[in-house]
């Protein structure tokens, strides 16, 4: 008994030992065994490509569903993985992988700083488009996704910003037309609340929502070279950033937004701010062009607002930046750089005519290919559409443009400044301070 | 009278204590004169049944700390192997930024006050659901189930009743009590106590039941014996009672101290990523959060978990080391006597 007993012991140990030296080596090498699979890889032989989207269940995903079923009849021997993956998880995941070198093949990409970021760290494929790309990707979309003169993005479509607003609700307090200055969104602010809603609704819990605020008035303010020099500089000492400061205080002075804005969610529930806009509670919202959808999926029968209209962003009298310029944001799509080429033809195949069509129709969105716009068709989406057509040129959201961490730093100053407790220097101090920490 | 009670009680904690000292003793491996056979049998066993808790210790709590702590030395992106090396320069921002002060100083008052709001309501609800009155299992339930609901749901739900127009100051502007009607999350001189109520309703169960089982193992022929000498049922609570309590007592308010140390998952779903800074309920994790995850620099965020790391460590010790030392006695270390 007393010699049995070390002997199993002994036996039970080893035996966990190589349990957890194998768990351990299996895992490592399946992930190896994914990336040298796709590098050895030719057309011939199969090749699997892993491919993530933030595209949540419904049309959307059901459009990249179809999408893979029908590349992987047409080419034979590859077979797509896809994952859907939650939109606010995703920038985490795709953090672990890229560092732990298990990229997917194929996978969403928010682009601006975020994408210098994987750039720089060559964690992304640069991309050589055909002229038949090029015909199909319009040339604003595409050159947001291109650095240092590489394309490193297939955009798939475009977000312009602008207010969404009830036409009942902008009848029922008397104003004929949309507002195209501060002045006159300010004198409609009053309007609106004389009939009883608030006037405008904001997420500011969410932050971004109300950092969109900031970054419309500073469009405005800057000009574009301006705004282009700040990505690459991160220095915000060029007078308009703090006027845009300015404007914005100015502006939260008539108390434009809902009571509680802080504490509002921007896209969850009955109480958030597309919320309000989708049961008459606000007048309108600046919103990306997503926000249809959003507030068609809020409104008591879940249907679109039928009165839904769209204008964009005012012009501020004696600004710098072209009235007519747009922010917005490109969902766009990457290639790891150890992905077989089979990867970049599945994204080139996603901006051909009818692809770009079903993506328009199942997302509700503004196609990149402007050969597909004409299945846009409700008059939100064409008012939006019109205006992007005719915009001088187009910013990035600016939390995109200039990088996760000034990004961020961005958009808690812009908070801090809409609860009272900052002022328009402390945001521009904010992004030096984010310097310091990353 | 109720000194000779007290003698008593101490006296037999005491002697409870040093009986799991001496168990504590005979079975550590004290350098005693042994077989080298046996003593390698010891050692086997042990390794055999420490092996499976070390390994998983090491592997998911040793070697994260130690990788965040390197990490912590660089300016960090998360893309690729950290190269850029500033020493201590993440710390020294840590330290100087008046946000992360603030954090800290919440999370200084939520520790304080957990304290002095949960304990004496704790163990008042114990003392009460310890007597025999109608419905004390429904009542036991219902003060538990908060513990038992997650965080995000409890989180999801007061974010969404604490709203401007939410279901409070509905209700309240209902029964004519429109007037108390406020800001119950935005505004930061309430915020803070409002946060307070949610914890203390979510986390006073656990609370109860600690205080609950420790009231049950306190014998009975004490409180029968002094209430023949005479003692009111408030002497036998104070001078019984609450003395034999005191190991559970410490015990949770330990437990208390970490959690609130590290309290995340309510600040950050109620007040959101951005918002808790502003509302005065940012916590030194919801700060990491924000400064690190969501501005991607994982980094700075690693240096800042090392902080809490370290303050949570240093909080732990000088609590073992001061205040349940004696209840630990024996325990955890040894060769005493």
């Amino acid at each position: 008994m007393m010699k049995k007993t070390p002997a199993a012991a002994i036996a039970a140990l080893g035996l966990g030992v190589v349990l957890a030296a194998a768990a351990c080596s299996s895992g490592g090498s399946s992930s190896n065994a994914g990336g040298n699979g796709g590098n050895s890889s030719s057309s011939t032989s199969p090749v699997t490509l892993t491919f993530w989207t933030n595209a949540t269940p419904g049309p959307g995903l059901t459009f990249f569903q179809n999408a893979v079923k029908s590349f992987d009849a047409a080419h034979p021997g590859v077979t797509i993985k896809m994952q859907a993956i939650q939109n606010e998880d995703y920038d985490g995941k795709l953090q672990t992988a890229l560092a732990s070198n298990s990229t997917p093949d194929i996978f969403f990409q928010r682009g601006g700083g975020k994408m210098l970021a994987m750039v720089n760290a060559n964690q992304v494929a640069p991309l050589t488009l055909t002229a038949a790309d090029q015909a199909n990707i319009s040339a604003a979309a595409l050159a947001g996704e291109t650095l240092n003169g590489k394309v490193y993005a297939i955009p798939m479509d475009q977000q312009p910003e602008g207010f969404y607003y009830s036409k009942n609700l902008f009848k029922q307090a008397g104003i004929t037309s949309t507002p195209t200055t501060i002045p006159e969104l300010e004198a409609d602010v009053g309007k609106l609340r004389a009939i009883g809603v608030a006037p405008i609704a904001v997420g500011a819990k969410d932050a971004w929502p109300a950092a969109h605020w900031y970054y419309n008035f500073a469009l405005r303010e800057c000009s574009q070279a301006t705004m282009n020099a700040a990505a690459t500089s991160l220095k915000f000492t060029d007078p308009c950033w703090t006027k845009a400061g300015n404007d914005l205080t100015a502006f939260l002075k008539i108390n434009p937004f809902q009571t509680g804005f802080l504490t509002t969610a921007a896209q969850v529930g009955a109480g958030s701010s597309a919320g309000l806009v989708a049961n008459h509670k606000a007048g309108m919202e600046l919103m990306g062009a997503w926000d249809p959808g959003t507030i068609a999926s809020l409104t008591p029968n879940q249907k679109p607002l039928p009165d839904l209209g769209w204008f964009p962003f005012p012009s501020v009298p004696g600004g710098a930046g072209d009235p007519s310029a747009m922010m917005g944001g490109i969902d766009g799509y990457s290639v790891s750089p150890n992905a077989p080429k089979e990867a970049f033809e599945f994204l080139e195949y996603l901006v051909t005519t009818p692809e770009q069509e079903a993506y328009a129709t199942a997302f509700i969105t503004l196609p990149v290919n402007k050969a597909a716009q004409s299945v846009v068709t409700d008059s939100v989406s064409i008012s939006a559409l019109q205006a992007l057509n005719k915009a001088a040129y187009t910013m990035q959201f600016l939390d995109t443009q200039y990088g996760e961490n000034v990004g961020n730093a961005l958009n808690a100053a812009v908070v801090n400044l809409m609860a009272g407790k900052g002022t328009p220097a402390s945001i521009v101090s904010a992004a030096t301070e984010a310097a310091a920490k990353g | 009278m109720s000194d000779t009670v007290r003698t008593a009680a101490v006296g037999r904690i005491r002697r409870g204590a040093l009986h799991v000292g001496d168990a504590a003793h005979a079975a550590s491996p004290t350098p005693r004169p042994r077989k080298r056979r046996g003593r390698v049998r010891l050692r086997l066993e042990i390794a055999l049944l420490t092996g499976p808790a070390i390994i998983v210790f090491v592997g998911l709590v040793i070697f994260p700390v130690a990788l965040a702590a390197y990490y912590g030395f660089y300016k960090w992106q998360g893309y690729g192997p950290p190269t850029d090396w500033v020493g201590l320069g993440n710390y020294k921002v840590i330290f100087t930024d008046p946000t992360f002060q603030q954090a800290l100083e919440h999370n200084g008052l939520i520790v304080v006050l957990s304290l002095v709001i949960q304990g004496p309501l704790a163990i008042g609800l114990a003392l009460l659901l310890n007597q025999k009155i109608r419905g004390r299992a429904l009542i036991r339930v219902l003060i538990f189930v908060p513990y038992v609901i997650s965080e995000v749901i409890v989180g999801t739900g007061f974010s969404l009743m604490l709203q401007d127009t939410g279901a409070l100051n509905d209700a309240l502007h209902n029964i004519g009590l429109g007037f108390l009607a406020t800001d119950w999350l935005a505004n930061p001189n309430i915020a803070l106590w409002t946060l307070m109520a949610i914890i203390t309703w979510k986390y006073i169960g656990f609370a109860v039941i600690l205080m609950l089982a420790g009231l049950q193992s306190i014998p009975d022929e004490l409180s029968e014996a002094a209430r023949i000498d005479g003692a009111s049922y408030w002497q036998v609570q104070r001078h019984i009672t609450l003395p034999l309590l005191g190991p559970t007592i410490r015990i949770w308010a330990f437990l208390s101290i970490i959690g609130s140390l590290q309290l995340f998952d309510l600040v950050y779903i109620i007040w959101g990523q951005y918002i808790s800074g502003v509302a005065g309920t940012s916590t030194m994790a919801t700060y990491m959060a924000l400064n690190g995850r969501l501005a991607g620099n994982y980094g700075y965020g690693s240096a800042v978990a090392v902080v809490m790391f370290l303050i949570s460590l240093i909080v732990a010790l000088c609590y073992q080391r001061f205040v349940l030392h004696r209840d630990l006695r024996g325990a955890v270390t040894q060769g005493v006597n």
